[in-house]
């Protein structure tokens, strides 16, 4: 049942109107003056008011006043006496909801009341509404806020530093990785800082051309360059960093850039690189190791053989012999004395022939010493080249006939393609030398190692101009060839597929000069079939 | 006459040590380069003691061992294994090759890992030939 106040100083009015109102089903209470109907309204709550406007001391308008004041949601209908319009304008004006004329007729008041309990309804109704929207909009804004500080989370939790601005360029993201890596506190940063701050130079150029709507045409992202920024400390920081713009539509409105750390990277490829160069040596070394073990055994039983020699051939000796070989004594001019003693013996013959073999075992694995170094100071050794005018055929003219011999003995023909339009280059004769005739004698080695007896062998050392500037030697033969596991070795420190004979370095050598040259080296072989040497220089024609 | 030592290995100062071991103790040696010039030279010359490298060209000190031990002609002729690999990587391989369906073969007769003193590979010799 609804509530309604009816306030009238006219004692016959409200009986008579509360009679007809609790009639229609309302619970009514009644003034008797202005006053009386505020004090009664602040006691109680009415959500319609019905109020006469002429009444001794506080009148009608008044008291409509007073209560939109309190509570401007209540249904107020005024009553105004007959042909008093002023009064009936005066109190809509000021929110009542409707107005009565005296006298008040029922069917008249209760479409009045059916209106304001229709307003009342509504005004529930759109209460309810805003009430709803209200909360959802709560709910939205905690969900909203939720997010953003998720989102604020993951860019402060990011461990790349990451950097954002508006169109002007002032700095509206700076987080804590970013602090880190620049030295700046965020406040620092939004305060005082633009992006010219952070950003890569060239870069920053860039952004601000397209936010000026300069450079519309250039890529408006920048994914991962290196780059180097500068802290607060002035510390030069390694960086990865990414850039891209941020828009609205197509309107440019920000920029943000993500900057990795590579300090760490930096340090730890630093690192790496030791420790890669740490196990090298180790290589090297354990493969220097194991040629010296080899050439020093072959030292002691040189050694051996020759001491047992002068051993023998020293009992009973007495006379001198003038045959004495004093060349070969001559590096050991303390055991001449024994040597001498050896000769007269009738065992002489068998005891110096042994004494020969020691000592040829001696001088052999002197040598291998001696090559074992020079490869070796040869490849670790940072010589710079000499370069001269020089014609490359002179060069592989002289090795060929260096090699020449060596052939023969093996029934290997040596052949010459010599391009005698050659002209000069610059290079570095002896560099050059070394390395033709490590190609030329391991070709012949593979003529040497070939099992196929049925083979004619040969050897072929083949020179020309490729171009303007480019000359290439080519080393071919048909000996053994080499199988794919050995060709992938041939670079590798101490490789060697003879044994205690090679030193393992000799192509390392070769393919350093090469190098340095500025040149190539390309290998193709075919086991049983043969190898080819390529070696391609760019040497300028003089 | 002075009983034969074959010594088989490619390496030249190898050959030129332990034939002058074998001299000194008063036998002879015999000399082959890798292992198929070493099967011929046993059959030539029918030593009485084989001294044989194990790396050599072609595999072919493995090849040889496993020749002589599997042919009853020559699995009597003691064998010392004269060699730079270790004596447990050599074992490994013949097992190896055992498991590979040939027929299984014994262990050499002595091992001896280069560098030998050659005291000690005389001392060896002597105690197979006296």
């Amino acid at each position: 049942m609804s509530k309604l106040l009816l306030i009238d100083d006219e004692d016959g009015i409200r009986k008579v109107l509360s009679i007809s109102l609790k009639s229609d089903g309302y619970d009514v209470a009644t003034a008797a003056s202005g006053q009386q109907g505020i004090d009664l309204f602040q006691k109680e709550f009415f959500p319609i008011v019905l109020t006469d406007i002429k009444m001794p001391g506080m009148d009608g308008i008044e008291v409509l006043r007073r209560i939109k004041e309190i509570n401007p949601e209540v249904e107020v209908i005024v009553i105004t006496g007959h042909g008093d319009m002023e009064s009936a304008i005066q109190s809509l004006h000021l929110g009542a909801s409707d107005f009565l004329t005296k006298p008040v007729s029922d069917q008249l008041l209760s479409i009045a009341l059916k209106r304001a309990e229709e307003r009342l309804k509504t005004k529930k109704t759109l209460n309810n509404y805003a009430n709803d929207l209200w909360n959802m909009v709560k709910e939205k804004t905690k969900e909203i806020k939720r997010r953003y500080e998720f989102e604020d989370k993951l860019v402060q939790r990011s461990i790349d530093g990451i950097v954002a601005t508006d169109k002007e360029e002032n700095i509206i993201i700076f987080n804590s990785a970013a602090e880190e890596m620049f030295g700046y506190t965020v406040n620092e940063a939004k305060s005082d800082m633009n992006a010219g701050n952070f950003y890569p130079e060239g870069i920053s150029q860039r952004i601000s051309d397209i936010f000026a709507g300069k450079d519309l045409d250039a890529s408006d992202i920048f994914v991962g360059d290196e780059a180097s920024v500068t802290a607060k400390s002035g510390e030069a920081v390694p960086v990865r960093f990414s850039c891209a713009m941020l828009y609205e539509g197509d309107k440019p409105i920000g920029s943000v850039g993500f900057f990795q750390d590579l300090r760490k990277i930096k340090h730890l490829e630093k690192e790496l690189i030791k420790s890669e160069r740490l196990a090298a040596i180790g290589q090297t070394v354990a493969g220097l190791a194991h040629g010296v073990k080899n050439i020093l055994n072959g030292l002691k039983g040189g050694l051996y053989i020759v001491n047992t020699a002068l051993k023998n051939g020293a009992v009973g000796l007495a006379a001198e012999n003038k045959k004495i070989d004093y060349s070969m004594t001559s590096t050991l001019p303390f055991q001449a004395r024994s040597l001498k003693r050896i000769i007269d013996n009738n065992e002489t013959e068998r005891q110096q022939k042994k004494l020969k073999t020691g000592w040829e075992m001696v001088e052999r694995n002197i040598h291998k010493v001696s090559d074992l170094v020079l490869d070796l100071l040869s490849y670790s050794k940072e010589r710079e080249p000499e370069y001269e005018k020089y014609n490359p055929n002179i060069i592989a003219d002289e090795v060929c006939d260096l090699m020449e011999s060596k052939a023969k003995e093996y029934d290997i023909d040596l052949i010459r393609d010599i391009d005698r339009e050659m002209g000069e280059i610059y290079l570095d004769p002896k560099g050059m030398h070394s390395c033709l005739l490590n190609l030329v004698s391991n070709a012949i080695d593979a003529c040497v190692f070939d099992l196929d007896t049925q083979k004619h062998w040969h050897v072929k050392v083949m020179t020309r101009r490729k171009n303007e500037s480019g000359v290439a030697f080519e080393v071919v033969d048909n000996g053994c060839g080499m199988d794919e596991e050995t060709q992938s070795k041939i670079f590798a420190e101490f490789f060697s597929t003879k044994g205690t004979r090679g030193t393992g370095l000799g192509l390392l050598v070769t393919q350093k000069i090469i190098k340095e040259h500025g040149g190539t080296m390309d290998v193709a072989s075919q086991p049983g079939k043969g190898t080819i040497f390529t070696i391609r220089l760019p040497g300028k024609k003089v | 006459m002075a009983k034969k030592v074959l010594i088989v290995d490619d390496d030249v100062d190898v050959r030129t040590f332990v034939s002058s071991v074998v001299e000194d103790i008063g036998y002879k040696p015999e000399l082959a380069k890798d292992g198929e010039d070493g099967i011929g030279k046993v059959k030539e010359e029918k030593p009485a003691l084989i001294i044989l490298d194990i790396l050599m060209p072609k595999e072919s000190g493995i090849k040889m061992y496993r020749a002589l031990k599997t042919d009853s002609q020559f699995s009597d002729i003691p064998v010392i294994v004269h060699s730079g690999i270790a004596k447990r990587t050599f074992l490994r391989s013949q097992k190896a090759l055992d498991e590979f369906g040939d027929q299984p073969v014994p262990e050499p007769e002595a091992y001896l890992e280069k560098p030998v003193e050659p005291e000690e590979l005389g001392a060896m010799i002597k105690k197979f030939l006296s």
